[in-house]
């Protein structure tokens, strides 16, 4: 049975449209041990301020646009365990609409960008098309990416440089993977900034799905050196 | 009963040690250091062995004693092995190979600290 | 008093609803030459369709033993007999040519062969037949909203559809929508109106569904003069997880999940017992047991943690076979994953008993509709989860991701051959919209009254307790009354603390509060009329299934008041053109 304990949660307020700057505003809440962050941001939306913006819908770890800051490290809040001390912030580097939503225009308008659909060489055939059943598995490990931008947001390489983020080329991986697409896939990915990358795999760590676009960009890299036909991971 | 591997439980993400900013950090830091090391030894060895600085070698007798200090030693020898490691660790990882994050950090990290211990034993006689 | 801004566009189609079947009737119209623009209610993302387990039931050929006919038989049989024939039939004749769209817009079904699906059984279906994949509902938002954007359609993110503006003969000729984003209202002028917004589960305390499922879109057509099928019948998904809080009631997917009948159907489904450690399915069901239809295993799961045989914290407990977690852990990772960091290593590993409760699933009825999604009011184009029908009282798994591939196509077309046809002008209604727009800012002005979580919280609880998986006559009455007097004392004192527009969570709950009290409404009066129990629909005062009821229950507004009517099911005609809208595209 969980245990009750006391939370303290700090957390940025911001209107773009009426406030000069953000300001933090701190929240005493009687929570359990075994809430999660979403569950404390709700509780103060419930009791205490009733003006606070957030957004959350699946609470169930797919929907993915439940992301934000907590203490400094991006995390989907209804994934992420509540502690005692919370600095909750919205997802940076996304301007922020107010409080902890932000404005993910950029991301949708880098999606179309990339047409990251099968760019077939011949139309659909029809069904049941021809692929390795392993391949299909790591398609579809690669195609439960949530786009929620938790590895675009602690990437350090998309702070300081040009770079579109992990998520992009962790689909154009997808893609390139995909038997019926015949997409320079590489081309984009180093036009999207993809030598940038610090091979650091910050977004292998924090990315709640379990996907590594680290290693999406590896082998995009080894692609470039050593050819198409270097072996599959 | 299966022993398959389980995926992660990724409910605490903010309270783990954020491995690959740590291991970038030290990067950094260790280069530095490096760079720093390589300028003072270059001084030191002129104002040692060049007779023109030879008022300068009597002016700064510590500089002479700066290089040979033990945790100095460890902590350079610590800082071009983490460099030199992880840097090899990068370039794999520019040819498609990969290492956990997590292990080759404290891998890499324990190995660059055997080095600097193994200063502070030689200097210690050991 | 300023008159209120409202910022007028155009556009042939308006579809409301981001999840799969209003996406697949963008796709649809869009290709059939109609100018789309699609309103999601928060970030697209969010929706039901991404939840899902991702399972779809089709007739793919590779069981011999399977076919459309099977199919067919086994959705009117889950369906106890109620459901709308021609749209169940459709479904089983089309399921599996939208799974082969999927596949070509990018989605890998999982194989065993090159070419040959790996397929699965389903709780309550006859033969092994539903298709999956291992990036489940994520995976065909995904590659759907990639099709979206190869085709440049305009996708407005929080976007609330609010209402509906017909013209002076009932015809819909636009939709009023509120930008949640920049705290404005927006009125889309379009020759076809298609709601594609999901279901009402948030209108129970315990429910698997997003945030914004509060049945938007069904109350704005009930409003709007549509009829509503089967309302009455709301699916429970019997397992789902307890806690914690923010996961509590999202689905654990079928107990023939966790059991060697995953594969077989003929094998056991992972045993469900009470806190006795007794087998309570078995007094229900004893030839399918656990197997059986979710129907059956919600009320059974209810009715022991009612009569005080349930866990601690609310639940009961299911047994599954550690022999099915390869097979699992390949298959539904990311169910093993959420049951690892829910409920612990023992439990993700299916070694230990894992707790679980049910929970408000599906909206099984909805909007009346037709072959090809038209509803009774012209202009207005109904699919998915908000359409009523298909499914009958009962739902197999793993059809929801069919219907809505399959209904979500149609009314892209319909939707889009209405605009053609269309040839008025629905920007002349704009000053509807505008005192629409209004109305719904007076929870503005007030400055006492009672929150929006509040008045929310109540109806919850009311419908959990009374309009739930165990109905009965006097309850349902009460409720009633209760809601009665919710409208008349309650919503007009609805006030907003926050008086900022820019994403107001408590103005978008004020509105969805009149959505909620609507449907909830209507379920509560037509389960008062249906006088038996029938599939998920369970009257302890009338338990027996009644074949005098073996109709549907049509809802609707007149006057302002709800009318109920009895009404014959829609079986197959024999002569199949005519069941058919004339000038159908194919």
């Amino acid at each position: 049975m969980p245990t009750d304990i006391k939370l303290r949660a700090e957390i940025r307020r911001f209107d773009p449209t009426v406030d000069a700057q953000p300001r933090y505003e701190t929240y005493e809440v009687a929570g359990q041990d075994n809430w999660r962050v979403l569950d404390v941001i709700r509780s103060i939306y419930q009791h205490q301020a009733g003006d606070l913006a957030y957004q959350f819908a699946c609470r169930a770890g797919r929907c993915g646009t439940c992301g934000v800051k907590v203490n400094g490290v991006p995390v989907l809040a209804c994934q992420e365990r509540c502690k005692p001390e919370m600095r909750i912030e919205p997802l940076t580097p996304f301007p922020v609409l107010r409080d902890l939503v932000v404005d993910r225009s950029e991301v949708e308008a880098r999606y179309e960008q990339h047409a990251l659909t099968p760019q077939r060489a011949t139309a659909y055939a029809g069904g049941p098309e021809a692929i390795e059943p392993r391949l299909a598995e790591e398609l579809c490990h690669m195609g439960s990416c949530l786009a929620c931008m938790v590895c675009v947001s602690g990437c350090p390489a998309v702070a300081e440089r040009a770079f579109d983020g992990p998520a992009f080329m962790l689909k154009l991986r997808h893609m390139a993977k995909h038997p019926a697409d015949t997409g320079a896939r590489l081309a984009q990915a180093v036009d999207a900034g993809m030598l940038e990358c610090f091979g650091c795999d910050l977004c292998t760590q924090l990315c709640p799905a379990d996907l590594s676009p680290a290693q999406a960009i590896r082998e995009f890299r080894r692609e470039m050196i050593f050819g198409k036909d270097a072996r599959h991971e | 009963m299966s022993n398959a591997v389980l995926p992660r439980n990724t409910t605490r993400q903010a309270e783990a040690m954020l491995y690959g900013a740590a291991a970038r950090r030290l990067h950094q830091v260790s280069g530095a250091v490096i760079i720093v090391f390589v300028l003072v030894h270059m001084i030191v060895q002129a104002v040692k062995h060049v007779p023109m600085f030879a008022s300068a070698k009597a002016a700064a007798p510590w500089l002479q004693a700066l290089q040979e200090q033990n945790w100095v030693h460890a902590i350079l020898f610590f800082c071009i092995v983490f460099h030199t490691f992880h840097g090899l660790k990068l370039l794999a990882g520019e040819l498609g190979y990969s290492l956990h994050y997590k292990t080759a950090f404290w891998a890499i990290a324990g190995v660059s600290a055997l080095f600097g211990l193994r200063e502070v034993l030689r200097y210690a006689g050991i | 008093m300023s008159r209120t801004e409202v910022f007028a566009e155009q556009t042939d189609v308006l579809i409301a609803g981001s999840g799969a079947a209003g996406m697949r009737a963008a796709i649809a119209a869009h290709d059939a030459g109609a100018k789309v623009v699609l309103l999601a209610k928060g970030p697209r993302r969010a929706n039901h369709t991404r939840m899902s387990g991702g399972r779809y039931n089709a007739v793919s050929g590779l069981n011999p033993d399977d076919s459309t006919d099977a199919f067919f038989q086994d959705t009117l049989e889950s369906g106890v007999g109620i459901n709308n024939y021609p749209l169940a039939r459709i479904l089983a004749d089309e399921a599996m040519d939208r799974a082969y769209d999927l596949e070509s817009y990018g989605l890998a079904w999982d194989r065993t062969g090159i070419r040959k699906y790996y397929m699965s059984m389903t709780g309550g279906g006859t033969f092994v037949r539903t298709l999956g994949s291992v990036d489940e509902g994520i995976g065909i938002t995904e590659v759907m909203l990639h099709q979206l954007h190869q085709r440049g359609i305009w996708i407005c993110d929080f976007h609330m559809l609010a209402d509906v503006v017909q013209d002076d003969n009932g015809r819909v000729v636009g939709g009023l929508a509120l930008d949640l984003a920049k705290g404005v209202w927006r009125y889309f002028s379009a020759g076809a109106v298609v709601i594609a917004t999901g279901g009402a589960s948030q209108l129970y305390e315990t429910s698997s569904g997003p945030a914004i499922n509060t049945g938007d879109g069904i109350a704005i057509a009930l409003r709007a003069g549509a009829e509503l099928v089967d309302i009455e019948f709301m699916q429970f998904i019997p397992i789902s997880f307890v806690y914690p809080p923010s996961a509590r009631g999202y689905t654990l997917t079928e107990p023939a999940h966790y059991g060697m009948r995953h594969f077989d159907p003929k094998a056991e489904a992972a045993h469900l017992v009470n806190n006795q450690g007794e087998r309570f399915v078995l007094k229900h069901d004893p030839v399918r047991r656990e197997g059986s239809t979710r129907d059956v295993l919600a009320r059974a799961i209810m009715l022991e943690i009612l009569e005080g045989r349930g866990t601690p914290e609310g639940g009961v407990l299911m047994l599954p076979d550690p022999q099915v977690f390869d097979a699992f852990l390949k298959e539904r990772p990311i169910y093993v994953k959420r049951l690892l960091e829910n409920y612990g290593e023992g439990q993700a590993r299916l070694q230990e008993p894992i707790q679980v409760m049910p929970s408000a699933l599906y909206t099984l009825g909805g909007v009346r509709i037709d072959p090809w999604c038209r509803c009774s009011v012209q202009g207005l184009i109904v699919g998915g989860e908000a359409a009523g029908g298909v499914h009958g009282a009962n739902r197999l798994g793993g059809s929801s991701m069919s219907d809505i591939q399959v209904f979500g196509r149609r009314a892209g077309i319909a939707a889009a051959e209405d605009a053609r046809e269309y040839a008025g002008a629905g920007a002349s209604q704009l000053e509807k919209a505008r005192a629409r727009a209004a109305v719904l800012e007076a929870c503005f002005g007030r400055s006492d009254g009672v929150r929006p979580p509040e008045v929310k919280q109540r109806i919850q609880k009311l419908m959990w307790d009374h309009v739930g998986i165990v109905r009965s006559g006097p309850k349902l009455t009460e409720t009633l009354a209760a809601f009665r007097n919710v409208r008349e004392h309650v919503l007009p004192t609805v006030k907003v603390t926050n008086k900022s527009r820019v994403l107001n969570r408590e103005w978008m709950e004020a509105l969805e509060l009149e959505n909620l009290l609507d449907i909830g409404e209507a379920m509560a009066a037509s389960s008062l009329q249906r006088q038996e129990t029938r599939g998920a629909h369970y009257r302890t005062d009338f338990p027996a299934t009644d074949p005098e009821w073996t109709a549907n229950l049509i809802v609707r507004r007149e006057a302002g008041q709800l009318r109920v009517d009895k009404k014959a099911i829609v079986t197959l005609d024999p002569a199949p053109a005519a069941r058919e809208k004339i000038g159908a595209a194919a």
